[in-house]
């Protein structure tokens, strides 16, 4: 595990983004993080809203939209989530609170797909079942928990 | 402005900041919470303003915009505690006076679309395309927003805040 990790930190890739002066390397793989996260998240909250009966005006079926939306922001997420790791391989890949987070996304996402169904299984009257409630609940608690762990990954 | 900053940094709602360990983390973390808010909701209102997700009703879109104004006020109290905790690192950074630009953009054109251009916008009929002027509100509030969102990310490295 830590011959991996030693290995991945030492790759091109990884030092480029590590030590490279220019402001595509490591900050602007961080901005495209922060973006990434501001829509996976973001546009789950939207959906998580209206399965809790916001904007009951808006039709279930015309959301799903946004599901394509937020696959293309997770899969920013994931490439510029590999770089980062691989930047800082062995501190990052020793931090419990890594595995947490990845636990809490990994959860999150399969909610997220859950949500999908839901939106287009809708029924006509556009009515949200019970466990409808449920997904979206947990859906912002994982995914502001998902955050949380995150950002704590700069402290702990 | 030095006078100012010293004043503020020798106040004790700033030490406390400084103080307390765990502030500058916690007020991190709902900082990137009320980020997403905000990207999300007002995002998916430009982008159904320009002219995507014609399917959706703009009329009822408007009803989550107070959940996007939680997650605005979250980030302007946890951002005002980063400012009164270390003035030092952001009055003195043109990366932050650009962000700080970038919301008054972002304000000034929110207002404009509530006094001149959603009146008619939200009584469109779900499918009916968007009026020129909507589709460039929606273009500079995505526009501004990201560069709040770029501007605040980069304040590290144009500049030596954290």
């Amino acid at each position: 595990m830590s011959d991996v990790l030693t290995w991945l930190e030492a790759t091109a890739l990884a030092t480029w983004t590590r030590q490279s002066s220019s402001l595509w390397a490591y900050p602007t793989v961080l901005t495209f993080h922060t973006v990434g996260l501001g829509i996976v998240v973001g546009a789950s909250a939207v959906i998580d809203l209206r399965l809790l009966g916001v904007a009951r005006k808006i039709s279930l079926e015309s959301l799903s939209g946004l599901f394509r939306l937020i696959a293309w922001a997770f899969a920013l997420n994931a490439a510029t989530g590999i770089l980062l790791f691989m930047a800082d391989a062995t501190t990052k890949g020793r931090q419990p609170i890594l595995y947490i987070k990845l636990s809490l996304i990994g959860l999150a996402l399969w909610d997220t797909l859950y949500a999908r169904r839901l939106l287009r299984a809708a029924p006509a009257d556009d009515s949200v079942a019970r466990h409808g409630r449920f997904v979206a609940v947990s859906s912002l608690i994982l995914w502001t928990a998902a955050i949380a762990a995150g950002r704590l990954m700069a402290y702990v | 402005m030095e006078a100012l900053v010293t004043w503020v940094q020798a106040t004790w709602l700033s030490r406390q900041i400084v103080v307390n360990e765990w502030i500058w983390p916690a007020a991190e973390t709902v900082h990137f919470i009320g980020l997403a808010l905000v990207i999300g909701i007002i995002g998916f209102l430009d982008l159904r303003l320009i002219g995507f997700f014609p399917r959706v009703r703009i009329a009822a879109v408007r009803e989550l915009i107070p959940y996007a104004i939680a997650g605005f006020v979250l980030n302007l109290i946890t951002g005002v505690t980063f400012l009164i905790g270390h003035p030092e690192q952001y009055v003195y950074s043109l990366t932050w006076w650009l962000k700080v630009g970038s919301l008054v953009i972002a304000g000034l054109n929110a207002a404009v679309f509530e006094w001149a251009v959603a009146p008619r916008t939200v009584l469109l009929e779900p499918g009916e395309p968007t009026p020129l002027a909507a589709k460039c509100i929606g273009f500079i509030s995505l526009t501004a927003w990201f560069g709040v969102l770029y501007c605040g990310r980069m304040l590290p490295f144009f500049g030596d805040s954290f």
